[in-house]
């Protein structure tokens, strides 16, 4: 297909020309604003796609804002559609010019043709300045009772964008529950699925402030709703589907029928020819299913062909996105794969990023029966010519050996990776070699035989030589020439720039010195005085330390530098099996591709619009009793929910879901809005929570317990709380690992609380009357996991608290930590009176 | 936000706009700033993907090809988007335009298949598999609807569906019930795995000492498919150790591309002797034996032949036009068709 022929004649926008050519286009089109010639449109287009162009290109064409919007009185709809183009992008900084596009586009708003109408309404919406809103809200109104639906659909965006603009215009014009009303009765999906979106970000947006926009959040994810949406579900586009079933996810279903149900309902979409919908939909069952263990795992088998495809076709970003999660999965179970292995084999012209990957899979997937193949593959990617993949792959070999126990064959292939006179393949294999060695010490034999034959001369990387060092000084009683190699190193003591080298060196001497004492006795003094001459700090040390220790009793150094060593059994896992939970939580995000949970990447505002953290620095007491409406509903479902499922949950959730839905904890901003807030709430509340807590008032008048640091913890009332502790999630978490365990009780949870409790956000704020703050939360019935904190109102003194409640067992187990020990049993005692009260009204 | 939708969404726009513009570069897109505008603006709104229907999308603004050019001289009506909304928008079928009309029906579905295949150094077949697809070129009126059924669909491992299958018949009887989108389309693809041969083999040799390594590579026909290999071509990466390269073969044409690529093609393999590439590569000084060995990839086609064995039983309508043409074709080519020596 030929460009078209206009291009040609304009000159090439990639050239950014004077103020000559602008000025000489705001003529033009003032000539042709007037003029109602035949063909004056055409020549109009021209003038406009110059322009188009050189504000694509970033030539500032502000100034023609003015005889633009002249000569935007047309009827063509691709001038139309120029124009609204231009304005959107000029309106921002010449908020007072686009006063005279608000009524040509008010007007177009009112065009008999859809799309024009339609077009003009998303122009008027993007204009994006604060003070047309009041033009808006009209045209919006309208639009969404529109006839068609292309308009409708505009709309409802639109409406999105004005709340962005001024949400209190948005949320007063009352069209939050004119989307509502649309989403449930409209008959174009597409309709349907815009409300969806903008409904879950205006409410979650709005839940912070008002509690009837969080139980409009709720209501989302209820039953009526979701099936209404589930069972259109293939009217939907692709993308709404991708945004149906994330909805999905979030919906708990009432009993196993239900989740077969929805299951049957989704299967068809595993084999819809968008990636994204596949994922979506593998995340609903994978969630759906997590409490029963024996279909999760046909879920697994389920999804395993259309994952694989996924990653075999389509563009080497896309492999690489499914890969992630591929990893994810296989690291919770990984048989799912283990037979599928050669689906990750490396293709010789894949990026390496999506190689580097698959390298990771192929370690994780391999178990007994497939071992022997996968190290054969990977042996062969040793010779590639891609070296980072080439170290890669032996990296990979050594992961497999370190877990397997039949390492027979993988050794002999390591040892002939130290023969292949590559220097990077045989740094690598003695890098592994050393750690194979310290698991497996019987293979020393083997090893060294071929490691002897290695010149140091050969090794210069750091990490390789250092290892090499390391097997000279372990084995040296078995290799003869290790002394002398040894002593050669040594002498070249000044050529070795690395400390790591030189501090292994050391140490390797030292342990050679106690093995072959006659022979190294020498290399040994040369070695401590070089050392101790040598200027790096760790090194000198290191050296002064084995002098002075010889010094003192050379059979004590002994027993310092060569003990008996036990083999590692397991080498330190770099991922918390926490943070592995959270990630798959947020499965189908990329969580999963950055490999680290969402809070670790986002700010605090951008993160998901069901995230329930957000909206716990802003609870309101005096909304309390309106919540207590959804409580009570939530407990009916609740209760239902506990009567079926009781103890497959149980069993399930406990081990395998307990704590994985940590929230987020809070940063720093947030958490002062929230102590000011509290702050306030308190100074109004201060009666009814005096009400409720006879210590907390008790303790306003008697200040002597706090005086005495050393007061024996008696189950005192005198502790006094501040109300607007405040304490930041890293402080926090710096502290908790800090600090040991001052006391762990358990207390029995009364049955009143236990029905009380269906979501974490309930007992917070409880606890917040009480002066004990949540730092983070989690868990779904019935288990639940809180951090708290407090401090004392006097001093900067905290109190740190773990608290995992069951409800199921009517339970609550508590550990707290405190910056001041000999108050925590006071402090345990305010803190369970204060849970016990709990759900008593 | 899901990883995936981001990216099927801007493959989904890259798609869009080459098939738009006739190519997707810089310079295409500088001349055609307003079509891009045009359908991006159609496309996402606000961050939420809305039409991504290439056939809607069409509708909606037209494409600046030279017929609608011409058209637009002829009639004078200047504008490239139609006057209407697109009927699609409204209707059921969101993927087919409305009522479309045509003197001639025809339909034509070919099966595509690729072979990645990886043989390893000692000639062993390690991974061989198929990923197929079924496109589909329709011209019908109306709204036809279709039936495909395959003489031995079990042999699918894992197939995904265009939208437009219905997925109750293919549970229950592996049929593909469809209305089609008009024009191009990709009405399914499909995976077949294990695979015990491949139709060409490919025989690598190379043997180094001092400095020197000789390279020997012999490709023939191992189990005629029964239609000729058409465009056998060979390529690999000489590893940067090596200075120079000297290559001969008895058959077809070699060549060394600036970037160390050596390419052998081929053509078809003639029937009174095997196609051979022989020469030595000089190894840098110091080095006297080759470490790192090249990876072959190997490019064919095959006209006439699914090498999964799939085969089309047959095509129905459930209205048959006045006027039908239906045609089938295959064709297998290699995708990652690789040799290791």
């Amino acid at each position: 297909m030929a460009p078209p022929a206009q291009s040609q004649r304009s000159p090439s926008p990639s050239q950014p020309s004077g103020k000559s050519e602008v000025s000489d286009l705001k003529l033009q089109l003032r000539q042709l604003a007037g003029s109602r010639a035949p063909g004056v449109d055409d020549s109009k287009r021209e003038l406009f796609k110059k322009v188009i162009s050189y504000m694509t290109v970033g030539i500032d064409v502000s100034s023609l804002f003015g005889e633009m919007v002249m000569c935007s009185a047309t009827s063509d709809i691709v001038l139309k559609k120029m124009c609204y183009l231009y304005v959107g992008n000029y309106a921002k900084v010449n908020p007072d010019l686009a006063l005279l596009t608000i009524n040509f586009l008010q007007r177009d708003c009112n065009d008999e043709d859809p799309m024009i109408r339609g077009l003009a309404l998303r122009s008027l919406c993007s204009l994006r300045v604060a003070n047309f809103v009041e033009y808006l809200v009209g045209p919006l109104g309208s639009g969404l009772k529109d006839s068609n639906s292309y308009v409708r659909m505009v709309a409802v965006i639109g409406v999105l964008k004005l709340y962005h603009i001024s949400a209190s215009t948005c949320v007063d014009a009352d069209f939050p529950s004119i989307l509502k009303h649309l989403m449930l009765n409209d008959s174009d999906t597409q309709v349907v699925a815009n409300c969806l979106s903008a409904l879950q970000e205006i409410w979650s947006a709005e839940a912070s402030t008002s509690e009837e926009a969080s139980r409009e959040r709720e209501a989302l994810i209820s039953k009526p709703v979701i099936y209404y949406l589930l069972n259109r579900i293939r009217e939907f586009s692709e993308w709404a589907q991708c945004l149906v079933l994330e909805l999905v996810t979030k919906y708990v279903p009432s009993d196993s029928s239900e989740i077969f149900d929805i299951m049957n309902l989704l299967e068809d979409r595993l084999q819809h020819a968008n990636g994204a919908v596949v994922l979506a939909t593998i995340k609903v069952f994978l969630h759906l299913t997590l409490s029963m263990t024996d279909v999760h795992q046909q879920v697994y088998e389920r999804i395993k062909a259309p994952l694989l495809t996924l990653v075999s076709s389509g563009s080497p970003e896309q492999s690489y996105a499914v890969l992630s999660h591929l990893h994810l999965l296989v690291m919770r179970a990984p048989y799912i794969f283990s037979s599928d292995y050669k689906h990750f084999y490396c293709q010789y012209n894949e990026p390496s990023y999506v190689k580097r990957l698959k390298l990771e899979m192929l370690t994780a997937v391999a178990n007994e029966s497939n071992t022997y193949e996968i190290v054969t593959e990977l042996c062969e990617y040793a010779a590639n010519v891609d070296i980072p993949i080439a170290r890669e792959s032996i990296r990979a070999v050594g992961k497999i050996a370190l877990q397997q126990y039949d390492v027979n064959a993988i050794v002999d292939r390591l040892l002939q990776f130290l023969e292949m006179e590559k220097d990077y393949v045989t740094a690598e294999a003695l890098v592994l070699v050393k750690d194979l060695l310290r698991k497996y010490p019987q293979w020393s034999h083997d090893c060294i035989a071929v490691v002897g034959n290695i010149s140091s001369k050969n090794v210069q990387e750091p990490k390789a030589k250092a290892a090499l060092i390391w097997m000279l000084g372990e084995y040296s009683q078995d290799m003869q020439d290790a002394p002398y190699i040894l002593e050669s190193l040594v002498e070249n003591w000044d050529e070795e720039h690395s400390a790591e080298v030189r501090l292994h060196l050391l140490t390797a001497v030292m342990k050679c010195f106690f093995k072959r004492p006659p022979e190294t006795q020498n290399a040994l003094g040369t070695a401590l005085a070089a050392g101790i001459a040598d200027f790096h700090q760790d090194v000198h040390d290191r050296a002064l330390f084995y002098y002075r220790i010889l010094q003192y009793n050379v059979s004590v150094a002994e027993r310092v530098v060569n003990p008996p060593k036990q083999a590692v059994s397991v080498f330190a896992d770099t991922q918390s099996s926490e943070i592995k939970d959270r990630i798959f939580d947020e499965f189908n995000s990329l969580s999963v591709v950055y490999q680290k949970p969402s809070y670790m990447f986002t700010d605090k505002e951008h993160r998901g619009p069901f995230e329930f953290s957000d909206e716990l620095g802003n609870l309101s007491i005096g909304g309390e009793a309106a919540d207590n409406v959804v409580s009570a509903q939530r407990v009916e479902e609740n209760d239902k929910d506990l009567l079926l499922t009781t103890s497959e949950k149980e069993e399930t959730r406990g081990s395998s879901n307990n704590g994985s839905a940590y929230t987020a904890p809070y940063d720093g901003s947030s958490t002062s809005v929230f102590a000011l807030q509290t702050h306030i709430e308190s100074a109004i509340s201060n009666p009814t929570a005096a009400d409720h807590s006879p210590q907390a008032s008790l303790a306003i008048d008697d200040l002597l317990g706090l005086g005495l640091p050393a007061a024996p913890a008696p189950p005192s009332p005198q502790l006094k709380l501040n109300t607007t502790a405040a304490l930041d999630p890293s402080t926090f978490q710096h502290k908790w690992r800090q600090l040991p365990v001052a006391l762990s009780q358990e207390y029995s949870v009364s049955p009143q609380g236990v029905a009380a409790l269906t979501a974490p956000q309930a007992l917070l704020r409880h606890m917040q009357s009480h002066s004990i703050h949540c730092i983070a939360s989690g868990g779904q019935s019935p288990n639940f996991k809180f951090f708290f904190f407090a401090q004392k109102a006097e001093e900067a003194s905290n109190y740190l608290v773990e608290c995992i409640i069951s409800t199921s067992s009517a339970k609550a187990q508590i550990k707290i930590k405190a910056d001041d020990q000999s108050t925590s049993q006071a402090f345990s005692t305010l803190f369970q009176s204060a849970l016990s009260k709990f759900g008593i009204p | 936000m899901p990883p995936l939708m981001g990216i099927e969404f801007l493959c989904r726009v890259a798609d869009v706009l080459s098939e738009y513009l006739g190519g997707l570069n810089e310079d295409v897109i500088k001349d055609n700033f307003v079509i891009v505008y045009e359908l991006l603006d159609e496309m996402i709104d606000n961050g939420f993907p809305l039409t991504t229907e290439p056939n809607i999308l069409r509708e909606m603004i037209a494409p600046p090809n030279i017929v609608s050019k011409v058209l637009s001289v002829v009639t004078g009506n200047s504008s490239n988007v139609s006057d209407t909304l697109p009927g699609a928008t409204g209707s059921c079928v969101p993927w087919r335009a409305a009522d479309p009309k045509y003197a001639n029906n025809e339909v034509y579905v070919d099966l595509v298949e690729e072979m990645d295949a990886v043989i390893n150094r000692d000639g062993v077949l390690v991974k061989c598999e198929i990923y197929g697809e079924v496109q589909v070129n329709s011209h019908l009126s109306g709204l036809p609807d279709l039936t495909l059924s395959f003489a031995n669909p079990s042999i699918l491992d894992d197939v995904r569906f265009h939208p437009c299958v219905r997925f109750r018949p293919w549970e229950s009887h592996q049929l593909l019930s469809f209305v089609p989108p008009d024009g191009e389309f990709k009405l399914m693809s499909y995976r077949v795995k294990k695979l015990k041969s491949t139709p060409i083999y490919v025989k690598p040799q190379l043997t180094s000492d001092a400095g020197k390594c000789r390279v020997n590579v012999l490709v023939g026909i191992k189990n005629d498919p029964g239609k000729t290999i058409d465009s056998i071509t060979l390529q690999f990466q000489l590893p940067p150790c090596i200075l120079s390269a000297d290559l001969t073969s008895n058959h077809g044409t070699v060549n060394i591309l600036s970037n160390k690529i050596c390419s052998w093609s081929i053509g078809r393999i003639p029937k009174d002797k095997a196609p051979s590439l022989t020469g030595t590569l000089v190894l840098e000084t110091e080095l006297e034996r080759l470490h790192v060995f090249p990876t072959f990839r190997v490019g064919f086609r095959i006209m006439g032949v699914a090498l999964s064995g799939l085969q089309i039983d047959k095509l129905d309508l459930k209205t048959v036009p006045n006027r039908l043409y239906k045609g089938f074709r295959a064709l297998t080519r290699a995708g990652e068709f690789e040799v290791r020596s």
